[in-house]
């Protein structure tokens, strides 16, 4: 492999691990607070197919039209996210069902499909797209240029956001009591923290991240409408937040890791470097069992910080 | 005088129970106050009311003579009532200084930890509760953990702290530490409520006494005025007395039905819990283990039953080996076992009191010929041991989370001793029962030992082992470090060598 | 917060909620579905009466509905036996494809003997590739204690890799090797084809008569054998069972093999029955495990339900397919099954509690 080889992957695994890491990190902040949210997928198209009929329906600036697509599809993703919200948290059910039901009921063939059909989302293009920027004039440099200076806004906004993120969670008294309602809920409500508020708050806060991710699918990977093209991102996403430790730091590497196997098997095979695409497609589901292997047993719990209350829905007076 | 807490007609129902039904209480300000009750009588909720977590359904709370409505925990906090848990509501993987900042509000938005642990710093010097504002939750002891929870109240300027069930975790001595600790507080101006089911302790610590029963307020009584006697019939109601059973026969500790030799075993976290633990059980003999809780007891009753492996060492039952970490092979080997924690250990509480009555015997021919069930059978089974070991359910059907705890206690002894056992293994089998259940319990052990059962009682509840048993060990740290005889022993030296100290400086 | 009623938990469960729920959620879905047609300008009644006609009226979409409810049947058992266990085996989809590749391959294979023998294989070969799969996700879980619901997700991925790298990325036993331009499966033996039955002028495919026993032999063994009664008292407390001296990790891998096995043999009905080549990309477009968590959870996870719910859903996913067109977009249907599945999780919750107005809190609330 040469250099320039290695740049192109990286790139493009910073590229595609951008979307990732989006719906990583509000899994990351639901799963903080203790909800399980399977839905992830399905919010995805949902805010995808929200941020592409906007881009094609609000009028303007191109960035004016951008912008308004973006907090659209983000906007899409919290009101899918409150549902599941709504049925996890208010009415205590299964939230595996639950989760499961959104990506069902939202999914390539559900809602996001039929949204697409009667606002003919999918028989247009997406004529004003997230485009790749340059940078200060710098998206030619070698080596870092197509790596740092030509991407989208949203990646640099990405890492802006992993370093809010961090310091949101784990430096700041709300960071401190979101943690402590994700592990131990009865505790949190007796140090007088509302666990409902915090809970809702961050799945919703999840869901919209994940439907921004979505809008990444369709105004800047694609862009263009097509139904369940988010291809299993959300479920990428859902193994990504363990595979981070339900870190933002560690959520964003391996967003990138991720990113890099899925453009790898094209870059390789347009090289013909022989390794198979579908090794390397299967890599990132391998890793994910590993990982969950190594980190299962309660030590590890313990150092590594997976909530302890996460899927348990909380109920104040039982007896 | 203004009271500093009073609440008057608290009613709170629960589906299926009145946990309080019109309870009064009036503390004042600058005294120990306890509030004392059965298990069940409703200490809790009362505290849990009083504490913003339940909303009551009648009645009204005043502090310091102005009736509030908390509605969050955080309301009585800012009321200045602070609570210390019997179940500590810590967070095990944050530090002591993040939970002692936990939730609240006058905290700034950036956490700085420096300035807390000198603040927990000075607040642990100054009443003698010794702990180390870095450390995580789940490195500390359980006494350091409820020194935890103290701070946190007095962190929070809490005036009125109440304390349920605190000496549960302690040893005796670390328990007069503790009461130290809150006179220290009273003198300094706060009110404290202590919530006890002890008698001695409530004498030792008190100004005042409420006795509660029934979830209804019996009265309150100057500890001055007052004997142990008066209060254990106002809790229960009657006049009680426990004094040491008498035994008709006398053990025959000559063949011995359980060994263990040099057993090791780990806990959950993997830590040593069980340290080389050397000792034998005769026929028809009772042999307490005595301790603070944590000391490795729970692991000791789950390697003998089976549901833990142990690392070295060996287990025999009347001469035949126990292989490690097989229950059913205990089972067969004729070990009984009434663990801890029944309601989701020793029962499966969501199935019917049949089912549970045939838990360990399902696998019978009688029951499953061919693997297959017969529920006719199940169902004989059940109604005999009902009406033998006078079970109250409404029907077999039932699912046992739905029955009191002492009947719940009763499916378990009725399974347990019509296995005809040649060991019984009992971890704390009286504890959170009314008296009668308790009694009832006592009797049907003592009925067993002298029908041959050779029974091993782990108890953190040391006038139990003393009444109850022939030969008492002390367990510490996973370690036997005494083994005496009932027969006059010394309340004492027990005491001590539960603590830790060595035997040397105990006598 | 003050909310107009609080849910009180049941402490029983009378046994009338167990038809009353599902119902109650089936009419408040399709309350919930005309309500989103209406809005998308659609008129509720005519859509719900061409769906009732093109699934359910007569002889021909009756044998349509009985086809797409097979899988789901296979798959909602698949999720009933793990769920009763309390292990949440959303690996269904997976095990399923596995199962399908296993039976494609002696389907393919057997050549030359008596057609009772092949499907037999076939059925065999199903159930075993699905059990091996499936087994994964138990071993992991009695072993490690890892997280079943994240595992059986990620093998439902590697799955659907492997069923792609067999047809379209290499040379496999399963691709056909004339066609070039889109890669497609080798047909299995005509002869080893699984016939339908008629039964009353409807043809019920093989893969379907086979769910109903399936469904008997599962409800039998769940009530009646000492296995069931373990699998019923780890779903209750795992500590118990321990307690009780059973083997639960054993018998976490085997509800885990017999989960997968169930679906394994969905993928042999659906080589068997339907598609007769192991069709990498119909297999992955269907979404079969995924629903079949929903016809489980509909069915409250009891086998002759699962049947139910499967047939129901059948009905109304053939229809979808039947009605497809400009002013029938795709997506409608999987869009009243997401609100069928809401409903009725939602409606789980009136199992579990009672909804009681809140007087008293609203007096006692702080001002």
């Amino acid at each position: 492999m040469n250099t320039n080889l290695l740049v192109v992957i990286t790139a493009s695994a910073v590229f595609y691990g951008t979307p990732l890491f989006f719906a990583a990190l509000g899994g990351v902040f639901t799963e903080r607070s203790g909800v399980l949210n399977l839905g992830v997928e399905g919010t995805m198209l949902i805010g995808a197919v929200t941020g592409a009929w906007a881009s094609q329906h609000v009028g303007g600036s191109a960035w004016f039209t951008v912008l308004i697509s973006i907090l659209m599809g983000m906007a899409a993703g919290a009101l899918t996210s409150l549902l599941h919200a709504f049925l996890c948290i208010t009415l205590r059910t299964n939230q595996t069902v639950a989760g499961l039901a959104i990506t069902i009921a939202a999914g390539g063939v559900g809602l996001s499909s039929y949204f697409a059909n009667i606002w003919e989302v999918a028989a247009n293009p997406v004529d004003r797209p997230i485009r790749k920027l340059d940078v200060l004039g710098l998206g030619d440099m070698p080596v870092l240029g197509p790596i740092v200076f030509n991407q989208t806004i949203l990646t640099y906004v990405s890492w802006v956001m992993v370093a809010v993120a961090s310091w949101y969670l784990f430096r700041t008294k709300i960071g401190l009591q979101l943690r402590a309602v994700g592990e131990s809920p009865q505790t949190a409500d007796a140090m007088g923290i509302n666990v409902v508020k915090y809970r809702y708050l961050h799945t919703v806060l999840g869901g919209s991240l994940a439907g921004l991710g979505g809008v990444f699918y369709s105004l800047a990977i694609v862009p263009l409408w097509v139904d369940g093209m988010t291809k299993g991102a959300g479920w990428i996403a859902i193994a990504l937040v363990i595979f981070g430790f339900w870190r933002p730091g560690l959520t964003l590497v391996g967003a990138y890791l991720f990113g890099a196997l899925q453009s790898l098997g094209t870059a390789l095979k347009a090289r013909n470097v022989n390794i198979s695409g579908d090794v390397l497609d299967a890599l990132p589901f391998f890793m994910t069992i590993v990982v969950l292997v190594l980190i299962s047993s309660r030590f590890a719990h313990r150092r590594l910080g997976a909530p302890a209350s996460l899927g348990v829905p909380y109920e104040r007076e039982e007896r | 005088m203004q009271s500093a807490v009073r609440m008057t007609g608290i009613v709170k129902r629960f589906p299926g129970v009145v946990a309080n039904d019109g309870v009064d209480l009036d503390v004042r300000p600058g005294e120990v106050h306890a509030l004392l009750g059965e298990n069940g009588a409703g200490k809790s909720t009362l505290s849990n009311i009083l504490t913003g977590l339940y909303r009551p359904d009648e009645g009204t709370v005043e502090v310091n003579g102005d009736e509030v409505h908390f509605s969050s925990p955080k309301d009585a906090l800012h009321a200045g009532i602070g609570m210390v848990h019997q179940h500590f509501r810590l967070v095990e993987t944050f530090t002591v200084a993040e939970n002692v900042v936990l939730g609240e509000d006058d905290a700034p938005f950036l956490m700085n930890q420096q300035a807390v642990a000198a603040r927990v710093k000075e607040i642990s010097d100054r009443y003698g509760l010794a702990v180390d504002p870095s450390a995580r939750i789940w490195q500390l002891s359980v006494g350091e953990q409820q020194r935890v929870e103290i701070i946190k109240t007095l962190y929070r300027g809490a005036r009125i702290l109440i304390l349920d069930e605190p000496t549960a975790v302690l040893t005796p001595n670390e328990a007069d530490v503790l009461f130290n600790t809150l006179r220290a507080m009273v003198t300094e101006g706060r009110t404290v409520i202590f919530i006890s089911h002890k008698l001695d302790e409530v004498m030792k610590v008190s100004d005042r006494v409420t006795v509660l029963r029934g979830g209804r307020t019996v009265g309150t009584v100057d500890t001055a005025n007052t004997s142990t006697r008066e209060l254990a019939s106002m809790m229960v109601g009657r006049s009680v007395e426990f004094s040491r059973v008498t035994r008709v026969n006398r053990a025959d500790t000559s063949s011995t039905v359980l060994e263990l030799t040099d057993v090791t075993a780990t806990d959950d976290r993997g830590r040593v819990a069980v340290q080389s633990v050397s000792l034998t059980v005769g026929r028809g003999e009772i042999v307490g283990v005595a301790g603070v809780a944590g000391n490795g007891q729970r692991e000791l009753a789950e390697v003998i039953a089976g549901m833990r492996g142990f690392n070295a060492g060996s287990i025999s039952v009347a001469g035949r080996m126990l292989q490690s970490g097989r229950a059913r092979v205990a089972i067969d080997s004729g070990i009984a076992h009434i663990p801890e924690d029944r309601l989701h250990t020793g029962l499966a509480s969501s199935h019917s009191v049949e089912d549970n009555m045939a838990l360990k015997n399902y696998r019978s021919r009688e029951l499953s010929p061919f693997r297959m069930l017969r529920r006719k059978a199940i169902r004989d089974q059940a109604s005999d041991l009902v009406d033998r070991y006078d079970v109250k359910t409404p029907n077999t059907s039932t699912p046992v989370r739905l029955l009191s705890g002492g009947n719940v206690q009763k499916v378990l002894l009725a399974r347990e001793f019509s296995a005809m056992p040649k060991v019984l293994v009992a971890a704390s089998p009286t504890r959170g029962l009314d008296v009668g259940a308790i009694e009832t319990v006592r009797d049907r052990l003592v009925d067993a030992a002298e029908g041959g059962v050779g029974i091993l009682l782990i108890s953190e509840d040391l006038d139990e082992i003393m009444s109850l048993a022939d030969r008492i060990l002390v367990i510490y740290e996973g370690r036997i470090v005494d083994d005496l005889s009932a027969d006059g022993a010394d309340r004492q030296r027990i005491g001590l060598t539960m603590g830790g100290a060595t035997q040397e400086v105990a006598q | 917060m003050r909310t107009p009623v609080r849910l009180e938990r049941r402490l029983e469960q009378p046994r009338w909620l167990n038809w009353a729920i599902p119902v109650i959620s089936l009419v408040t879905a399709l309350v919930l579905g005309a309500i989103v047609l209406w809005l998308t300008g659609k008129n509720p009644l005519e859509v719900y009466d061409r769906i009732l006609e093109r699934g359910f009226l007569g002889k021909r979409p009756l044998q349509g509905t009985l086809i797409t409810a097979t899988p789901f049947a296979f798959t909602g058992l698949c999720a009933a036996v793990a769920f009763r266990m309390g292990v949440i085996n959303i690996g269904g989809e997976g095990q399923f494809y596995v199962g399908a590749i296993g039976a494609a391959w002696v389907g393919i294979a057997m050549t030359g003997q008596p057609v009772g023998v092949a499907v037999v294989a076939m059925v065999v070969m199903g159930m075993l590739f699905g059990a091996a799969y499936g087994s994964i996700v138990g071993v992991l879980k009695a072993r490690f204690n890892t997280n079943e619901i994240i595992t059986s997700l990620m093998l439902n991925y590697i799955a659907g890799i492997l069923l792609n790298y067999l047809i379209f990325n290499s040379r496999s036993y399963w691709r056909d090797p004339r066609s070039m331009g889109f890669p497609s499966g080798k047909s299995i033996a005509e002869r080893n084809e699984w016939t339908d039955y008629v039964i009353g002028g409807v043809k019920i495919p093989l893969g379907f008569l086979i769910a109903v026993i399936a469904a008997g032999a599962i409800w039998v063994l769940y009530k009646r054998t000492r296995f069931g009664f373990e699998v019923g008292v780890i779903a209750d407390s795992p500590r118990a069972a321990r307690y009780a001296g059973i083997r639960t990790r054993s018998t976490i891998v085997l509800v885990m093999a017999l989960s997968g096995a169930l679906a394994g043999l969905g993928g042999a009905s659906d080589v068997g029955d339907f598609r007769h080549i192991l069709d990498a990309k119909g297999l992955q477009l269907g979404g079969f495990g995924y629903t079949g968590i929903v016809v489980a959870a509909l069915a409250r996870f009891n086998p002759f339900s699962t049947l139910l719910v499967a047939f129901l859903l059948g009905g109304l996913t053939n229809a979808g397919y039947a009605l497809q067109g400009p002013d029938f977009p795709s997506g409608l249907v999987g869009t009243i099954q997401g609100l069928i599945l809401f409903t009725a999780v939602a409606g789980e919750i009136l199992v579990r509690y009672r909804i009681r107005p809140n007087r008293r809190r609203a007096q006692a609330v702080a001002s």
